[in-house]
């Protein structure tokens, strides 16, 4: 792979980048999800820590939502944005523009493995032990560093063409947020509202996460399947529709 | 082999008649059938060839498709028909330092923009020290590039450009970079590539520059090629013109 120390190169840019001229620096990365979660822990904590199975804590079930969530929704926006931002480069010197969206889900791949640090920590205080299945964690993060990378570059194309598709995004990743599982147990919605949730694909990934984290959801089989079609589809989506349609939209650049 | 072969190379860019660039109003025009679209030809029938150490210039007015072609042999933008092909590494010099980040240190700016244009990391982070010295900056190099004066930067990028051999170079107006001795160094350094045997394309406006460098001219006007031949003759009738 002639390009691999360019993408080094990119997803170390973006994860130093960001927070550059902060005192902490990439110890925001640290701190970002322990006070996202702290906040909403003290305003749902009261309405929905006791309607959680027995063993299961509300603070390390929130946080890992949360931690997914900012992955998925970070880096589904960065890798959607990264080939209009760098419209500069791709229009003097060629590099295959797919470089930049790979680069901004894998630094929200790194972002991810760097949260789990107050995660673990998060768990251990409330008295969750972190599960045998750990590892696996990994390939929660990889499916869904195929499924942002692969959805990214599918929005990128729309980026470029039409200016609207950012806030309609934006909408619709709100949408999203609040189909998901991350603060709430699925438990307190009526059923309707439960089947709309369990076709989400985040769900899915969402409850692999927590169960391989901390043994604190319960995936079934069909989680699991459901995860790899979705990551595996949004990939080959991306690459067509990038494929087929970036020769007319570079022009737009 | 020529380095360069362009072959009947046509590009046309998809115009929305009433720019509409957001979705509403596409969705409304496309439901009142207005989105019309027109087929603007910025580049049409251009064939030539470039050999090695020729350096060929392409002059036109604004618009005639100059930057369009260099695309084209820079292979960002895909030609619509024909076929474009180069043998060979290419230094897109077409803007100087696209891809340097203000907030990136000098020798971090050197390094992502050498990947950019797909060198070995290794052996440009060696040379880094050189860049930096050739282009007069190397108390710089450690600072953030948001530091440097506008110069130091397009010397910077001209240094890189320049640092590693390549078969191809494209040029677009950046031969005027820096101070008069700058100038006069990195006029050097132009030579030196073309006499190694780098074939050159060169879009400029500076007629004497061409004159002097330039061993071959095509002359664009509205997308097609209105004259080709030695550089003097066709600059002597595009001034003309």
């Amino acid at each position: 792979m002639k390009y691999l120390p360019l993408i080094r190169l990119l997803v170390n840019r973006e994860l130093t980048l960001r927070y550059k001229r902060s005192v902490i620096g990439i110890g925001w990365t640290l701190l970002n999800p322990i006070l996202t979660s702290a906040v909403l822990w003290y305003v749902f904590s009261f309405v929905f820590a006791s309607k959680l199975p027995s063993g299961q804590q509300f603070a390390p079930y929130l946080m890992a939502g949360i931690l997914m969530n900012t992955f998925f929704n970070q880096s589904l926006t960065q890798a959607a944005d990264s080939i209009a931002s760098n419209g500069g480069v791709l229009t003097k010197i060629y590099v295959p523009p797919q470089i930049f969206a790979i680069s901004s889900a894998l630094a929200g791949l790194a972002n991810f493995f760097i949260g789990m640090l107050p995660l673990a920590l998060v768990c251990l205080i409330s008295g969750q032990a972190l599960a045998w299945s750990l590892p696996l964690v990994v390939v929660v993060g990889v499916a869904l560093a195929f499924l942002t990378a692969g959805l990214g570059l599918a929005l990128s194309i729309l980026f470029i063409r039409f200016d609207d598709t950012r806030n309609i995004v934006n909408v619709l990743l709100m949408i999203l947020m609040y189909l998901t599982p991350i603060f709430y147990p699925v438990s307190v919605m009526n059923s309707t509202m439960q089947t709309i949730i369990h076709w989400n694909p985040l769900t899915s990934y969402l409850d692999i996460f927590r169960w391989a984290f901390s043994n604190n959801a319960t995936p079934t089989l069909f989680s699991w399947i459901y995860m790899s079609i979705w990551s595996i589809f949004a990939l080959l989506l991306g690459t067509y529709v990038f494929r087929k349609y970036w020769p007319r939209t570079v022009a737009m650049l | 082999m020529p380095v360069i072969e362009i072959k009947n190379v046509n590009v046309t860019y998809r115009v929305l008649m009433n720019k509409s660039s957001s979705l509403k109003e596409l969705f409304r025009d496309a439901i009142k059938g207005k989105a019309r679209v027109l087929d603007y030809v910025a580049l049409q029938d251009v064939s030539f060839t470039v050999d090695a150490g020729e350096v060929v210039v392409i002059l036109g007015r604004n618009g005639a498709g100059k930057s369009t072609l260099l695309k084209v042999l820079a292979g960002v933008l895909p030609p619509t028909n024909g076929s474009s092909k180069v043998n060979g590494k290419i230094a897109p010099m077409i803007e100087l330092g696209a891809g340097f980040h203000p907030e990136m240190t000098g020798a971090e700016n050197v390094l992502f923009y050498s990947a950019l244009m797909g060198r070995d990391i290794k052996s440009v982070k060696e040379r880094t020290p050189a860049i930096g010295e050739w282009a007069g900056v190397t108390d710089h190099m450690d600072f953030p590039l948001r530091t440097f004066s506008s110069g130091m930067v397009a010397r910077l990028a001209f240094a890189t450009a320049t640092d590693e051999k390549a078969e191809v170079l494209l040029v677009d107006e950046v031969l005027s970079v820096g101070d008069a001795d700058f100038q006069e160094k990195s006029k050097k350094r132009m030579h030196e590539l073309i006499n190694s045997g780098a074939a050159v394309v060169l879009v400029s406006h500076d007629m004497s520059a061409v004159r002097e460098l330039a061993t071959r001219a095509i002359w664009l006007e509205n997308g097609h090629v209105k004259m080709t031949g030695k550089a003097s003759d066709v600059v002597d009738a595009y001034e003309a013109n």
